[in-house]
């Protein structure tokens, strides 16, 4: 089985992790810029992060052979303060960089007129660069948050194959087929998807634009979630093909529309990677 | 208008012509080098006018410009190769064959019939020019491309301009350049002669080569500065035909093709952005991230020459460089640091942080490129020592520290003594170029 997961915060995660998914199966990944649990107060920090996404996390997950991508932008929740939300100034210095396969996460976390600015801001931005749009929809209010969602992109000019709308579930999964945007699912214990009912939504929807992913963190969560799904599809009686189409192909057609995925992943360095498991400080 | 790419069929030899053609179309290129051969529209054939007629229609379906070649190894002569010639003494021949290739071009509506002298002595330059009068003088108005070919009577560009002079100057002979010829005999850069041919050329042909050897190369396998010398066919606002021409691989031909279409859009793409860059300092910001999908395995050398061609311009280069490794990423980090070599003496101090901050990074690719030829010259000797130290400790092979042997000290062996010992006393081994290094010095 192989694997691309198209959401995960490797930054939240430890080389057990990478060490595993490689094991798994995952050969690609993309991780999205998001908020770190720790709110941030400037837009240093947000520098400093989008360096490590496009360097530091990059040669990490070289050293486990997995091609790693990233989508960059001002998250929801941090849209609403204004001493982070000059990101946006910043931004397209960064969306130029290889590595850089969409904008993302944009959407909205509490719907607020400043969500919709940095929102709006960062659809045009994708526009400009040529890049495709991951779009997360809240916790809160999801089918609201969703339908608005919906009404923006149509709004803003981007082509609906351009977009991800994610955190998807049963009750906003039809409007997003309906509008022939990607759908996207995060397989994450307690709070979004599980397995049973995720192999339940890809047999009343097929396979056609469902993307999965672990949405893995630094809350309690699973990076193997893709695989898992991908076995309990087996298990519900899809074929392989179906799983490659939903686990790898259907990731790699999407963000493929940015012309930037390289899907071996960069070489590791001037060190053989195959010797050390993990990051090598003098510990061989 | 641009120049268009174009591949030589010589290097599709064991291809049907029309398969031939489609590959090359199908690949990106935009024109063909068609070489007249035996298998290849043969221009002895009974039924020539039809064949041409068909691959006329062909070329047009395809979207492919054409120039005839006549280099054919083995057409007039089964035994003697490229015999006979202008400087042989049947002659007529060789000019019959001419004239019947400025035929099919024309039928072809191609852009000229590209020709070379021949295997002689100096003496027969008169009966070359007579040779070359006839085939002026007999068929259709087509041009023709003298192609100066290293170890024949014309073998350098001002062979052939010299040739024409004498013939008076005629409209219709003008000069085809093969480049990787520039880089074998001539005494300047391919460049240079794309310069000093000018209007006069009609006709290129692409390949690289090494000084002193005519052997036909894949671009990157010899001296040609390819970014370089598209640039100046741009420059003199060429707009004909230039076709790579590799006719020894025709064995792997569409690999080959391949790679070769890649090679020149990234060097296409480079010397645009040179120029740009050169035009507008300020565009090194867009361009110098977009090198790495721009040229691939090359975007090293590709960083280094956008930082070059920023340096000459720029009012502050410290700050450039000093920008451009803040907000890069690692591989443009990368390029920054491998380009102080050629940039960083006119901004030292900023150099100098660029290199040490590189040298707090836990990133192999970083460090090894931070102790190069500037770090030498630069940086402080005690960062120095650490950076090699840190490079064994990363498992970085020391071939990556410019002048290792040149500047080891006895501080720096001291160091690297000191972390064998304590690798030897935790158990684990010494890296060899750690020993390697101490072994030297004993």
């Amino acid at each position: 089985m192989r694997i691309f997961d198209p959401h995960i915060h490797m930054t939240s995660r430890t080389t057990d992790d990478y060490e595993a998914m490689r094991d798994a199966g995952v050969r690609a990944l993309v991780e999205p810029a998001f908020w770190l649990g720790q709110p941030r107060t400037n837009v240093g920090s947000f520098v400093d992060y989008f360096d490590s996404l496009l360097g530091w996390e990059r040669f990490r997950a070289a050293q486990f052979g997995i091609a790693h991508h990233c989508a960059l932008a001002l998250n929801p929740k941090e849209a609403n303060d204004p001493r982070c939300s000059e990101v946006l100034d910043v931004l397209p210095r960064y969306l130029v960089k290889d590595g850089v396969v969409a904008v993302g996460e944009v959407g909205y976390d509490s719907m607020t007129p400043e969500e919709d600015d940095a929102f709006a801001r960062q659809l045009e931005l994708a526009l400009r660069h040529d890049l495709p749009v991951l779009v997360h929809t809240p916790h809160r209010d999801k089918q609201e948050g969703t339908k608005r969602t919906l009404d923006v992109v149509r709004e803003s000019g981007l082509a609906p194959h351009r977009v991800l709308v994610d955190h998807l579930n049963e009750t906003t999964v039809k409007m997003v087929a309906d509008a022939g945007c990607w759908m996207g699912f995060s397989v994450y214990p307690d709070t979004k998807m599980d397995e049973t009912r995720m192999v339940a939504l890809l047999a009343e929807y097929g396979t056609e634009r469902m993307l999965v992913n672990s949405a893995a963190d630094w809350g309690r969560s699973d990076p193997l979630k893709t695989r898992k799904t991908g076995l309990a599809m087996l298990d519900a009686g899809f074929g392989e093909s179906d799983v490659d189409t939903v686990l790898w192909r259907n990731p790699v057609e999407f963000y493929g529309q940015s012309g930037r995925l390289e899907l071996e992943p960069v070489a590791a360095g001037a060190v053989d990677a195959a010797t050390g498991s993990s990051v090598l400080r003098g510990e061989r | 208008m641009t120049f268009h790419l174009g591949y030589g069929t010589n290097g599709f030899a064991n291809h049907r012509l029309d398969d031939a053609l489609a590959v090359i179309a199908d690949l990106g290129y935009t024109a063909v080098a068609l070489t007249l051969d035996h298998h290849h529209l043969d221009p002895f054939a009974d039924d020539v006018g039809k064949q041409t007629e068909q691959v006329a229609t062909r070329l047009q379906e395809l979207g492919l410009r054409v120039v005839v070649e006549t280099g054919a190894r083995y057409l007039l002569d089964p035994r003697r190769k490229h015999h006979p010639t202008l400087v042989s003494e049947d002659q007529e021949v060789r000019v019959d064959f001419l004239v019947r290739a400025k035929q099919i071009a024309a039928d072809l509506g191609a852009d000229c019939v590209s020709f070379w002298s021949g295997v002689g002595s100096p003496d027969a330059w008169d009966h070359l020019k007579s040779g070359v009068a006839a085939v002026l003088e007999t068929g259709p108005s087509v041009p023709l491309g003298l192609e100066p070919e290293p170890g024949m009577v014309v073998e350098r560009l001002d062979q052939a301009l010299r040739l024409r002079t004498e013939l008076g100057n005629p409209d219709l002979l003008r000069i085809t350049l093969d480049v990787g010829h520039c880089v074998a005999v001539e005494p300047q850069d391919a460049a240079a002669c794309i310069r000093q041919a000018g209007e006069l050329l009609v006709n290129v042909q692409l390949d690289d080569m090494l000084p002193g050897v005519h052997e036909h190369l894949e671009f990157g396998e010899g001296q040609l500065d390819l970014p370089a010398t598209l640039a100046a066919l741009t420059g003199i606002g060429y707009t004909g035909v230039a076709a790579v021409e590799l006719p020894r691989h025709s064995h792997a031909a569409p690999d080959v093709a391949a790679r070769a279409l890649r090679a020149l859009r990234a060097a296409q793409w480079l010397a645009d952005a040179e120029r740009a860059v050169r035009a507008d300092p300020a565009a090194i910001d867009t361009l110098f991230p977009a090198a790495g999908r721009a040229v691939g395995a090359g975007q090293d050398a590709a960083r280094v020459r956008l930082l070059t061609a920023f340096a000459d311009v720029a009012d502050d280069p410290a700050d450039g460089l000093t920008r451009l490794y803040r907000y890069g990423t690692s591989a443009e980090r990368r390029g920054v640091l491998c380009g102080l070599a050629e940039v960083g003496d006119r901004a030292p101090a900023a150099g100098v942080a660029l290199v040490e901050d590189a040298l707090r990074s836990n990133e192999t690719d970083l460090v090894a490129a931070a102790l190069g030829p500037f770090a030498t010259r630069h940086l402080g000797r005690h960062a120095w020592r650490h950076g090699v130290l840190k490079c064994l400790f990363m498992g970085i092979p020391l071939t990556a520290v410019d002048g290792l042997d040149r500047h080891s000290d006895a501080e720096l062996l001291r160091m690297v003594a000191a972390f064998a010992d304590e690798r030897r006393a935790a158990g684990r081994p010494v890296p060899a170029d750690a020993l390697a290094l101490l072994g030297k010095a004993s």
